[in-house]
């Protein structure tokens, strides 16, 4: 065995890589657009370079159930599903103390994420929150990760018209996943800062009218003075609560076209790069994808945490 | 909305996905793993309680043991005076036994020498005053009378009371 080499190969085999990687490099180059119109076709089969992208942002109904519309990224999502349960099923179907690779390599990944939780919202909300936040953070990485897998946005069905519809589109690229995460995460996140703080306390976080009332009170009854700070106090508490819930609004937006810009945004960056060199060039952009699914999924879940502590904690301008 | 592709059967769809999700995740992933999360730290808190005890008991033991060894050590030296004093006291004692006897075992010599020395100055004396009385006889050749004869051997006595000293 040669003991010199390189990334774990002999020197003839790494040569062999090299060439093969460049022949792949020239190759995509040629058949692509651009080497098409500087050289002209050079008699290479047509079936090497690839359609101009179509990209559609809303996602291509499949097939129905009892009448039930079933889009590619509902399927996707599905697929999603089956790994990611599938996965866990697999590492916890015996749980040991002394844990198999794959309970070893579920429990380092939970275990990351509910120290992330305990570090933001504390030993007993951590808790709580870990199921949800968790949940998002691996469907959204799962959603991201399954999309770079060949066969997404490559395998057609005919529709019933006789159209190529995709039958797997990645979910996050589709509105109605990040749409469908972000109204989860609101809906967790009014539940559980209405479980921890009770309805009225809650609700007066966005509808804060006592201050305004006190001083209307006070006005009757003569003090002038105080009633009018009091009202003008009031006024400011009802405009700041206006904003919390209309921020409480905004972040359902924010959430959905975050996440659903970057995911196409990428999906249409990957596009673009294999039609215009099918080999090769796209490498380093599916890293970049990988890098990006991972940091969505992470902000995603992150803010969502963020979002639940915020609603469980004590409002700081109540106790007036 | 109709662009961007928001449809509300995906949306619901995709609701229903992410809630099944949850609870699945929830059975399969979340609740095990994090009992074993439990159960690990609960072992790994009873297993640091326990060397705990264990080092607490080894430090006891030690302990235990160097007193022990103290307590011994002190026992052999006393033991070991206490034998030599013994052996002093049997050793003084036979000598002064020793000593005793030898002092007895003399004293009973001297004695028998004197007894026996006396034997011999009597018996001397006796066969002495009848040698001497023959002697005289055949010197003189004549008898006398009883009263002279009795001062003459009171005189050659006395005159040989220096043996007796000597």
């Amino acid at each position: 065995m040669p003991k010199r080499g390189c990334l774990g190969c002999s020197f003839p085999v790494i040569v062999g890589l090299i060439v093969v990687f460049l022949a792949l490099f020239v190759i995509g180059f040629i058949v692509g657009p651009i080497g098409s119109s500087m050289l002209g076709g050079l008699g290479l089969p047509s079936w090497l370079s690839v359609p101009r992208p179509d990209p559609k942002l809303p996602a291509e109904v499949v097939f129905h159930i009892f009448g039930f519309p079933i889009a590619n990224s509902v399927i996707a999502a599905w697929v999603t599903i089956i790994v990611l349960v599938g996965m866990s099923y697999a590492a916890t179907r015996k749980v040991k103390l002394i844990p198999s690779r794959l309970q070893s390599f579920l429990e380092s990944v939970l275990g990351w994420l509910y120290d992330f939780c305990k570090e933001v919202a504390g030993e007993e909300n951590g808790r709580r929150f870990f199921p949800v936040v968790t949940t998002i953070f691996l469907f959204v990485i799962t959603n991201a990760w399954l999309g770079l897998f060949p066969g997404f946005g490559s395998i057609y069905v005919t529709g019933h018209e006789g159209e190529h519809i995709h039958l797997l589109r990645p979910a996050n690229t589709d509105i109605n996943m990040p749409l469908a995460i972000a109204l989860m995460s609101f809906i967790f996140v009014e539940y559980f800062g209405i479980r921890s703080l009770g309805g009225r306390r809650y609700i007066s976080k966005f509808v804060n009218v006592g201050a305004f009332f006190r001083g209307a009170r006070q006005l009757f009854s003569g003090k002038l003075k105080a009633g009018l700070s009091s009202m003008f106090t009031g006024v400011i508490d009802i405009f700041v609560g206006m904003l919390e819930m209309l921020s409480e609004f905004i972040r359902i937006v924010s959430f959905t076209f975050r996440l659903f810009g970057n995911m196409t945004a990428g999906e249409i960056l990957l596009l673009i790069v294999m039609f215009l060199v099918p080999f090769v060039v796209a490498l380093p952009f599916y890293g970049l994808e990988l890098l990006v699914g991972f940091v969505q999924a992470l902000i995603f879940g992150g803010l969502t945490l963020v979002f639940l502590t915020l609603a469980v904690t004590h409002h700081g301008a109540e106790g007036h | 909305m109709e662009g961007l592709g928001i449809s509300l059967p995906t949306l619901l769809a995709q609701i229903i996905n992410f809630a099944i999700l949850l609870v699945l995740l929830y059975l399969v992933a979340y609740k095990p793993i994090m009992r074993m999360f439990d159960e690990r730290s609960r072992k790994i808190k009873e297993s640091i309680e326990q060397t705990e005890s264990i080092k607490e008991q080894a430090a006891h033991a030690e302990e235990e043991a160097e007193k022990r060894i103290e307590a011994a050590g002190k026992e052999g030296q006393e033991l070991v005076a206490r034998a030599v004093r013994t052996g002093e006291e049997v050793r003084q004692q036979t000598q002064q036994e020793a000593k005793r006897d030898a002092e007895l075992l003399i004293a009973r010599a001297r004695t028998e020498i004197q007894r026996e020395r006396d034997e011999a100055i009597g018996e001397l004396r006796k066969e002495f005053a009848d040698l001497t009385i023959k002697a005289a006889e055949k010197v003189i050749d004549r008898s006398l009378d009883k009263k002279a004869h009795r001062q003459i051997i009171d005189k050659v006595l006395k005159e040989s009371t220096t043996l007796k000293k000597g």
